[in-house]
């Protein structure tokens, strides 16, 4: 969001409380969303839920071109709408709830850098897999991004969004990846992610903040969704405290109440 | 007995490679008589010969048909008459540039004492042209080349490409035409496209890519055409503050349909016609053949004009349309109707009546309008006989509806929503007739029956089109 | 031993052992764990073997070119500045490298490649400058292109332009970064205790250009000197580990070259406008004549004059009759 627009988004946020009606948007979750996209809706799930705002989840085919910023999830509230969970964060903090208020700035810091980690390396590893490697494009990406449009219209769609993100992979410098270094970034990342939680019950001891919700929302999608192998799931599972972690924040915040 | 040397058929006019001779400018056939002519007026004619020359790449069978009429004439008026009406039909083929008519005695051994040889001389235009303009308009400016292929493979087809540049957005469209040879009426075209519009009064951008292939064909008076038609339309918000309703209208869709237009049209002229009337009904079905959109699409307009007293026309205009869903979907956007503005309602903004969201309209899928017009020449006649002709003056009374359909309250329901709330408008203006396509108009207009939500354009209002209410 | 691997990487400038922000890292890299490398600083990056800079050409002629990749290798050549982290200092080594990657890269990618006045009086420069002929032609405008589109695909928008709104945004998050690292790095010498580790390497590839470099629109570089601590980290490093390149640059400070525009650095002005202006006039005269708008006439004495035995006799004659 560009900054005036955010200035003015804070100022008409701040001015009204979380109303009843919000809802956030994502693409159909039966036949047509994706990993990535599953993985960044559920974490924002996560993070309304930790803050106790309630939001309603609709489904609709167009929510990717819906979105302002082209990305999903996005919520609509009141009559704003915002995009990815940065911009949310803001969002919710104009209007008083925020959840890294007790942190120092040393915390912070890391805090950040750490949700940029799970951008920078999950996120992106998810994308890989998910569009690079021609297996998993052939017989799982393309067929569900493409399912609620006709045919041809949904192999141009298809093919277009799949050459949108190896362009992408080549500009930052994952292009000349193979699919088991990508793993091996994964099993990084994860060490790192795993190393950082060491025992405690969430990354910042007793209180949850925004990036135990993003950890969640990558981990507990990778954990449950099938793919042409277990491999990634297998990378995640060798980690013990991160499983432990992806199940406590299910209990607490998503069962008992209707998801 | 003297030889008939009709070098050139005066008064007629010669030149034109477009059909830029206004019909309704030339009264009938108007042949100067002179007393030579008088005695051969009555004297039966053969003729024996009828040439085409300055063929280049035109196929003579193509031509056989449009000439045929002249070897039926008996007499030299009928002669030159046929002859008139052949290079007309020449013409309007759209592959020449001149056609010039020599009618000569026949010469040589087989020839008759009343023998009589037709030559039509031809110019041929060029294999390619070109064109290249810029355009500024609505905050973008593009540059439009255009290269126009006529008579390709010689039997009057034509392939036309256009290009626009523009700083926002680009598009392209190429067409091909072909007549049937002998029977110019009946036609096919096929079109490829990509053209990208931008509608800031409903916050939205469509960027359409299609293919449609046509069919036209005369049936007794009114003229048919058959069309099918695939579209990839493309849906985004023109600015971020757009209401969530044409938020949610974002994203691709396929729509595939046929469609089907009769148009009968006795006018003379249809930009400020004087007479005769316009019925024009268009129905599209979409769905059938493949795509997302699924709809059935109605609309019709008539439109009926009388002279009156002083070179004064009194015309009335009726538009009406109704598009359908088929299945659950609901209809999208870009399907539906719009209304409003300086070519139907006047006196309203452009398109901006009728259901909207937060400034944003959305269009309706029931719509009616009606116009009456009397239109004058301007006061005090200035000008007359040359420029002043292309003005007239108006007095107009428009109104009209445009709402949405709610299932499941009757078609008795929506004739009676259709029948409240109407808008309505009147006023005066000055017209200004450009050639035979466009028209502008300067009007002042005073909006009634405006509804919550419609936005109004209260006074002078400027318009620029061809289809006007 | 074995050869050294050779690395190849680009010239360096300012004060800098490198220009280039990945090359800087796998320098720094280099020095803090004591890699023997054979240095190739070159300019022309065709000359290189994977024909992108940086590039590291092992012993067993295998090409590496991203810097993970490179320390990855050296690491296992044993040449590893993190053997005494923690495996906590390690995913936050790890976690600050993706920080700078997400948040700083778009901005150092604005301000050296898009945006115009520094593109055009810093980086298109020193590269054309820098680059053999005939490349520096079009390779410094096709990098550009390049580095547009990495910002596009980065920020996932296509139509993305050069603009004061776009600046702030990336600003704006590189500010936030650099205060993030500030914060990390408080008042200790290096990142993780007192020797520098591969954070330390990307922190300095990132940060030294923006401080060393004199680009005139410099709010980033501005903001990094309002941190002390980051600042002093940059040039201890660089007086630790890059001696010689500090230097060679105070050396070249001491004859200054006037910064005048382009247009003054043309040698041999005087006689290139006349050139230009003759050959100008010569073209136009020869199209003149060629197109027949101007003709010269052979005037020839002998075909002026009238035939010799006619004028004498009409005028005699006419003067005869003249007398009469």
């Amino acid at each position: 969001m560009s900054l005036a627009a955010d200035a003015f988004v804070s100022q008409m946020a701040a001015a009204e409380p979380w109303p009843e009606s919000a809802t956030l948007y994502q693409p159909l979750k039966e036949d047509q969303i994706l990993l990535s996209d599953c993985a960044s809706s559920l974490a924002v799930q996560a993070y309304l839920r930790m803050c106790s705002l309630p939001v309603q989840v609709v489904c609709k085919a167009n929510a990717e071109y819906m979105s302002p910023s082209g990305k999903i999830p996005f919520i609509h509230v009141g009559n704003q709408v915002v995009s990815e969970l940065g911009p949310i964060v803001q969002f919710t903090k104009a209007k008083g709830h925020s959840l890294s208020d007790g942190l120092d700035d040393v915390q912070r810091a890391e805090m950040k850098a750490y949700m940029e980690l799970v951008n920078n390396m999950l996120l992106t590893a998810e994308l890989y897999i998910q569009w690079c490697d021609d297996a998993t494009a052939a017989e799982i990406s393309r067929p569900r991004y493409s399912s609620p449009y006709s045919w041809p219209l949904s192999n141009i769609l298809a093919y277009q969004k799949q050459w949108e993100v190896r362009r992408k992979m080549n500009a930052i410098g994952w292009g000349g990846k193979t699919l088991e270094q990508v793993y091996e970034d994964v099993s990084q990342c994860c060490q790192a992610l795993s190393q950082r939680l060491g025992t405690q019950p969430y990354f910042f001891n007793k209180q949850p903040t925004e990036l135990d919700a993003l950890v969640f929302g990558h981990l507990f999608t990778i954990l449950t969704t099938r793919l042409t192998s277990t491999e990634l799931a297998e990378r995640i599972k060798s980690y013990s405290n991160l499983l432990s972690f992806c199940r406590r924040i299910e209990q607490n915040y998503f069962e008992g109440k209707s998801s | 007995m003297g030889t008939v040397h009709a070098r050139s058929l005066d008064p007629l006019p010669m030149r034109g490679p477009e059909l830029g001779v206004q019909a309704d400018d030339i009264e009938a056939l108007d042949i100067e008589q002179e007393p030579k002519q008088e005695v051969l007026e009555n004297k039966d004619v053969v003729v024996q010969r009828v040439h085409i020359d300055g063929l280049g790449r035109t196929k003579e069978d193509l031509l056989t048909y449009e000439i045929a009429e002249v070897f039926r004439a008996r007499n030299l008026i009928d002669v030159m008459r046929k002859s008139h009406e052949a290079r007309q039909k020449l013409l309007r083929l759209g592959i020449f540039r001149k056609v010039e008519v020599v009618i000569d005695t026949s010469r040589g051994e087989d020839a008759l004492p009343n023998g009589l040889d037709v030559t039509f001389e031809v110019t041929e235009l060029r294999r390619m042209t070109g064109s290249y303009n810029t355009m500024v308009g609505n905050n973008e400016g593009s540059m439009v080349l255009g290269l126009k292929l006529p008579n390709v493979f010689g039997r009057a087809e034509k392939l036309t490409f256009q290009f626009s540049y523009g700083t926002k957005e680009t598009s392209y469209g190429l067409s091909f035409f072909k007549p049937q040879p002998g029977r110019f009426e009946r036609n096919v075209s096929i079109n490829l496209y990509k053209v990208t519009g931008q509608f800031p009064w409903s916050s939205l951008r469509e960027t359409d890519r299609g293919v449609s292939a046509e069919l036209s064909f005369p049936v007794w008076k009114t003229n048919q055409t058959l069309k099918w038609e695939g579209v990839w339309r493309e849906l985004g918000c023109l600015a971020r503050t757009a209401s969530f309703a044409v938020r949610e209208e974002s994203g691709h869709s396929l729509k595939s349909s046929l469609s089907h237009a009769m148009v009968i049209d006795t006018r003379n002229s249809s930009i400020l016609p004087k007479k005769g009337g316009l019925f024009k009904i268009h129905q599209e079905l979409a769905g059938y053949t493949g795509g997302d959109a699924s709809f059935l699409k109605e609309d019709f307009e008539i439109q009926l004009n009388r002279s009156l007293f002083w070179d004064s026309v009194l015309s009335a205009s009726l538009w009406g349309g109704l598009l359908l869903p088929i299945g659950d979907k609901p209809t999208s956007i870009a399907d539906r109707f719009y209304l409003g503005g300086p070519t139907s309602i006047r006196g309203f903004s452009m398109y901006s009546m009728g259901p909207q969201s937060e400034g944003d309209y959305l269009g309706g899928e029931a719509y009616w309008a009606g116009g009456l017009h009397l239109y004058t020449p301007l006061p005090f006649r200035p000008g007359r006989g040359g420029f002043g002709d292309l003005f007239r003056t108006h007095f107009f009374l428009n109104a009209g509806n445009l709402c949405n359909l709610n299932y499941g309250e009757g078609p008795q329901a929506h004739l009676k929503k259709l029948a409240e709330c109407i808008r309505w408008s009147y006023g005066l203006g000055i017209v200004l007739r450009l050639g035979n396509i466009a028209r502008l108009e300067l009007n002042y207009c005073i909006p009634m029956g405006v509804q919550s939500g419609d936005r109004i354009c209260d006074g002078v209002q400027f318009g620029a089109g061809i289809r006007f209410l | 031993m074995a050869a050294p691997d050779e690395l190849f990487c680009w010239e360096g400038d300012w004060g800098l052992p490198s220009v280039s922000t990945d090359s800087l890292v796998v320098l720094a890299y280099a020095q803090f764990a004591g890699a023997p490398l054979k240095l190739r600083k070159i300019s022309n990056p065709w000359r290189s073997p994977s024909g992108s800079l940086p590039a590291l050409r092992t012993n067993q002629k295998e090409t590496l070119s991203r810097p993970s990749e490179i320390i990855i290798h050296l690491r296992k050549q044993k040449y590893n500045a993190d053997y005494d982290l923690s495996a906590k200092e390690g995913a936050d080594s790890l976690a600050f490298i993706s920080l700078m990657e997400e948040k700083l890269v778009p901005a150092l990618i604005y301000t050296f490649w898009i945006e115009p006045k520094n593109y055009v009086d810093v980086t298109r420069r020193w590269y054309a400058e820098h680059m053999p002929f005939p490349l520096n032609f079009f390779l410094p405008g096709r990098m550009q292109r390049q580095q547009l589109e990495k910002l596009r695909l980065l920020r996932g928008d296509e139509s993305l332009e050069a603009g004061e709104e776009l600046e702030k945004e990336l600003y704006r998050d590189a500010a936030e970064c650099m205060n993030l690292l500030s914060q990390r790095l408080g008042s200790h010498k290096f990142f993780f205790g007192d020797s520098p580790s591969s954070l330390d390497a990307y922190v300095f590839g990132h940060l030294a250009p923006v401080l060393k470099s004199k680009l005139p629109n410099g709010k980033l570089q501005q903001h990094l000197k309002s941190l002390d601590n980051l600042t002093n980290f940059c040039t201890n490093i660089l007086l630790l580990y890059f001696p010689r390149d500090g230097r060679e640059s105070s050396s070249q400070k001491t004859s200054p070259q006037p910064e005048a525009g382009d247009f003054d650095h043309v040698p041999n002005k005087r006689r290139k406008q006349f050139l230009s202006a003759l050959v100008a006039l010569g073209a136009m005269l020869s199209y003149a004549l060629l197109s027949g708008m101007v003709s010269i006439q052979h005037v020839q004495r002998e075909a002026l004059e009238e035939p010799p035995d006619m004028q004498p006799i009409g005028s005699h004659d006419h003067e005869e009759e003249g007398d009469d």
